[in-house]
């Protein structure tokens, strides 16, 4: 699963000369500026895009704070690919062209079920991928069935951490290896549980008591 | 105009020269008819009725019936009114008339029931695979399908 770089005979790393020290110093500030501003390319392919670029983009939770609002329709201006929904096998060969035309260093998220594992659609789907890292390489991986908005800036924040401690200049295309990024620390499972139950029965729609095996499923 | 179901049902009735089968399955107006007056019934539909908008059209599969519900659901804005055709063919030979003389979205429409079901429409123009692959083998709606690709549930 995952990326790197596994091929270490690549012709474009060249060793930079100078002192470390010179390009240590450079590194910091060239990943700090890289991690402040992710042009995300915008790519949807089903119901994620809607929560992860609708929601997470506008005005209440606002991707702007983390340097990440300017979505670009073209991957040559992309650093970026949120991969953002359902990926299918007709899908395929477009994902890997999108990935292949975005300019180095480009960053993958994945978020949501389907784009982790083929989701909901793993069993019996006969054209579902499991898995965007079946296609490209994925750097931070976040959960959810959409992820709440909190949970994907987590992930877009330990993308730029990653961003930050890892990619040098002298070593441009060695990565981390992927990450999956659940939900910041202080938030529990149980409070996003609640305030589900809270929400559900408010509006009495659901019997949240109900038994699976009673309704035969 | 608009009309209620009982009069409308009447003008229906009027516009056909035998009796028509209605299916209550379903809250839609719905009738059924057989697969060789299918292209006769919806022709009538459109240029007697002034069924003017082809809203959907799609299949099931009946594996053990051996059979395959063709639907059309129709929608008059003359009579503002919808109906439901329903057809059964048969699943091993499905080969009914393409109505894309009547509707041109009809044509997209079957070959996206071409493409799923693997129903092979008479006098369609362009009778191509629409979502899967060209080179796909096999029907995927179809309930018996296999292939090696699909992951089964292991409960
Ligand atoms: S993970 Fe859930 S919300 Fe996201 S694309 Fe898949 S089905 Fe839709």
């Amino acid at each position: 699963m995952g990326l790197i770089n596994d091929n270490p005979e690549n012709p474009f790393k060249e060793a930079i000369p100078g002192s470390p020290a010179f390009i240590t110093s450079i590194d910091k500030v060239v990943n700090w500026a890289r991690s402040n501003s992710l042009w995300p390319l915008t790519f949807g392919t089903s119901c994620c895009a809607i929560e992860v670029m609708m929601a997470a983009g506008a005005a209440h939770h606002d991707l702007a704070r983390f340097g990440a609002e300017v979505a670009r329709p073209s991957p040559r201006q992309a650093d970026l690919l949120v991969i953002a929904g359902t990926i299918v096998k007709r899908m395929e060969p477009l994902l890997k062209t999108l990935y292949d035309q975005m300019a180095e260093p480009k960053y993958v998220i994945a978020t949501g079920a389907c784009a982790i594992s083929g989701g909901p659609f793993i069993y019996d789907s006969y054209t579902t991928i499991r898995g965007a890292h079946e296609v490209i390489p994925v750097d931070v991986y976040v959960p959810g069935c959409p992820p709440r908005p909190e949970a994907f800036f987590y992930g877009l924040l330990t993308l730029q951490k990653m961003i930050i401690e890892g990619q040098t200049i002298a070593k441009p295309f060695e990565r981390r290896k992927p990450v999956l990024s659940v939900l910041p620390p202080r938030i529990k499972l149980e409070q996003i549980r609640d305030e589900l139950v809270k929400n559900l029965t408010a509006r009495s729609v659901t019997d949240l008591n109900q038994n699976p095996k009673e309704l035969g499923l | 105009m608009s009309q209620t179901i009982e009069s409308f049902k009447l003008l229906l009735e009027n516009a056909f020269s035998e009796p028509l089968t209605y299916l209550e399955a379903s809250q839609l107006l719905t009738i059924k008819v057989q697969e060789n007056q299918l292209f006769a019934t919806l022709k009538t539909l459109k240029e007697t009725l002034k069924f003017d908008a082809l809203i959907d059209h799609a299949g099931v599969d009946w594996p053990n019936e051996n059979k395959i519900e063709l639907i059309y659901i129709l929608f008059s804005t003359h009579h503002n009114q919808q109906i439901m055709v329903s057809a059964d063919i048969d699943r091993n030979q499905p080969t009914p008339p393409s109505v894309s003389s009547l509707w041109a979205i009809a044509e997209w429409q079957e070959r996206e029931v071409f493409d799923l079901l693997g129903v092979t429409y008479k006098n369609h123009p362009d009778l191509r695979r629409l979502f899967l692959e060209d080179n796909w083998v096999g029907s995927p709606l179809r309930k018996d399908y296999k292939d090696d690709f699909i992951l089964e549930r292991p409960w």
